[in-house]
């Protein structure tokens, strides 16, 4: 196990350090140029120089290489353009709204998505079942962009009773006043995310069970006399969250980085609005940033689902040996 | 009186369009206490519906069209679902033909064995369940069964999950066991393992043996049934049936058994296949295929004929009606 555990850290850090390279040079190779958006054009130009020169963009493209990764080695992300906050500070500060969203689009997604899927399971070809299912292709076709303004049409336009945007009414209140201010706001971006992965785990939760349903070891449940219930919660339930577990987990990951359109939509202050404005601000230190953290938060996440589905099937438990 | 019963049982599976078609026609087959009857047959011939039948665990679209099955002197088919669930894996357990994948891969084996005590005896004290899990393997006899119940059935092989399902199967000391093709995913060597197994529970109540392989029957039972498309086309003792056969499709089943002493000659087939279920027709189902087939096999399906007390027959060549036709 341990030398699975190394192995596996050596070809995270890879993988992290190709995803911060490209992203690197990819920002570089945007047709436009951060001193332009950075600098007033009426400042003299000495300050120009000197700002140039502060973010070490007067150096070859080789050198800042360099002077960035020797930063990342240090701990320092660098500075932001645009807002000249450490860049590991502007994290942190996003960081937390893109974790809430997260853990309420999980737990809509699980805690719906999961019983959906089993009903539709049971119920296969019946009326839930169609249903569930028309609803589903809905959900994974829709338009994201066209959701989340029908959403504020709807919700926020027509019926005033949701916020447009923001994660709390300024000023910031205190106590549960506050918590249920976010929950308002939150409601709508939330649902949006939940949408799509709620879709696909439907989807995924009902066919694996079908599988599963059809296993020899279901029968064998049966016929040691187990109802159709205990068969579907001690036989079958494991089975098919298998693949399930593995779509939602990977899901995760991308989300951490990947909620762009919403969050920039609902104007929630996360990770994916801060990555859309750098990219209009051409802040190189903050995209780097962000994509670093988009990089870790994918490969810790494919470790947990891999750990999470080896528990749940012995089979392919990693590392060989033996719990 | 027998353990198990069938008193023209009849089923079918319903099409989309709502008609059933009829696949197993009146079968009547009894097994009693300490024998083990065969049901010997192609594949698709309905030798698995009537042991499913039993379990009542008929898959979807099946559909029960008559006669009763009776165990302990009651009609298995008229059971609540709370009656039969009591009755399923603790008083009638089943083998299954694919030990590869009849047990469950993510839970252990001893509690997969475990769970069918604990069903039927829910206030059995942990440590008494595991006790029970490791007799039962013991006597299945598989070597260090104290280490064996917390490994995953991925770490047994072929022979060895048998073993644990016939472990699983025999724990409640069952009154009736239906073994569905015990043998048939396992190696030789391993069968004949499997069947001796099997022989030394025979004594404490009945079985059914499911199989196509004539070998077994002969090995383990003391009476047979052969099933041609749903029908009982022939059934009595194993000595009656393998000396004299007497319908058209078991003597052509025992001609294709290969001996050490058979010439050199190609192995004596039946043409054709099992029928569709759709194309059974009114008359004998074995017509199509059969060398002596007269006009009346085609019309009329032919009724039971005892030729003695231990061998009944379903065939209008047997019973003497086709003789003037000729």
């Amino acid at each position: 196990m341990r030398r699975y555990l190394l192995g596996r850290a050596a070809r995270s850090l890879l993988t992290i350090f190709i995803s911060v390279t490209l992203t690197f040079f990819i920002v570089r190779a945007m047709p436009s140029n951060p001193v332009e958006l950075l600098i007033n054009p009426y400042m003299s130009q000495e300050t120009q120089d000197m700002l140039m020169q502060k973010y070490g963009l007067d150096k070859p493209l080789a050198v800042q290489y360099a002077l960035f990764l020797k930063g990342l080695l240090q701990g320092d992300l660098g500075v932001s353009f645009s807002s000249r906050q450490p860049v590991a500070q502007v994290l942190l500060q996003k960081l937390p709204w893109t974790l809430l969203l997260i853990a309420i689009v999980m737990a809509l997604v699980l805690g719906i998505g999961i019983p959906t899927g089993l009903l539709a399971a049971r119920r296969r070809g019946k009326l839930a079942d169609q249903v569930i299912n028309v609803l589903v292709t809905l959900g994974i076709s829709i338009f994201i962009p066209f959701l989340s303004f029908m959403f504020l049409y709807i919700f926020s336009y027509l019926l005033k009773v949701l916020p447009t945007g923001g994660a709390y009414t300024p000023p910031k209140p205190h106590g549960l006043t506050y918590v249920l201010d976010v929950a308002r706001h939150a409601i709508l971006p939330a649902a949006t995310l939940a949408i799509t992965n709620l879709a696909n785990v439907v989807l995924y939760t009902r066919n694996s069970t079908l599988d599963v349903l059809g296993e020899d070891y279901v029968r064998t449940a049966r016929a040691k006399g187990a109802s159709p219930k205990r068969a579907m919660r001690v036989h079958v339930l494991r089975n098919a969250m298998i693949p399930t577990v593995t779509v939602v987990g990977l899901q995760v990951g991308v989300m951490v980085g990947g909620a762009v359109v919403t969050e920039t939509i609902f104007a929630w202050p996360g990770i994916g609005r801060m990555l859309f404005e750098a990219i209009g601000a051409l802040d190189y230190p903050i995209l780097q940033g962000g994509f670093l953290l988009l990089s870790v938060s994918v490969v810790t996440m494919n470790f947990i689902t891999d750990m999470l589905v080896g528990w749940l099937d012995p089979r392919i438990r990693l590392g060989g040996g033996r719990p | 009186m027998a353990v198990i019963e069938f008193i023209d049982y009849s089923m079918g599976f319903q099409a989309q369009d709502g008609s059933v078609h009829n696949l197993i026609d009146r079968l009547s087959m009894k097994v009693e206490e300490g024998r083990a009857l065969g049901i010997v047959g192609e594949s698709g011939c309905g030798k698995s519906m009537a042991s499913l039948s039993v379990m009542r665990l008929l898959p979807h679209g099946a559909v029960v069209q008559g006669g009763q099955i009776l165990f302990e002197g009651r009609d298995l088919l008229q059971l609540s679902e709370a009656k039969i669930g009591g009755i399923r894996g603790n008083k009638i357990t089943m083998i299954f033909q694919e030990p590869m994948t009849a047990l469950n891969p993510v839970l252990r084996v001893g509690f997969q064995i475990g769970e069918a005590l604990r069903l039927h005896h829910p206030d059995m004290r942990r440590d008494e369940v595991e006790r029970a899990v490791i007799e039962a393997l013991d006597q299945v006899g598989i070597p260090q069964p104290r280490a064996r119940i917390h490994q995953y059935p991925h770490e047994f092989s072929g022979g060895m999950r048998q073993r644990v399902m016939i472990a699983m199967a025999m724990i409640n000391r069952p009154a009736l066991l239906i073994a569905d093709e015990p043998t048939t995913a396992l190696d030789v060597t391993i069968q004949a393992q499997i069947l001796d197994i099997m022989k030394q529970f025979k004594q404490s109540g009945g079985m059914v043996v499911v199989t196509h392989n004539l070998g077994v029957v002969a090995e383990l039972c003391e009476e047979v049934v052969v099933m041609y498309a749903g029908c009982a086309v022939e059934r009595g003792t194993v000595h009656a049936i393998f000396r004299h056969p007497r319908h058209p499709y078991t003597v052509g089943l025992m001609a294709a058994i290969p001996t050490l002493s058979s010439p050199k000659t190609p192995l004596k087939t039946i043409a054709g296949a099992v029928p569709a279920i759709m194309d059974f027709g009114v008359g004998c189902r074995f017509a199509q295929r059969c060398e002596h087939c007269q006009s009346i096999c085609r019309t009329q399906r032919p009724p039971e004929t005892w030729l003695d007390e231990a061998h009944v027959v379903q065939c209008w060549q047997a019973c003497g009606a086709a003789k003037g036709d000729a």
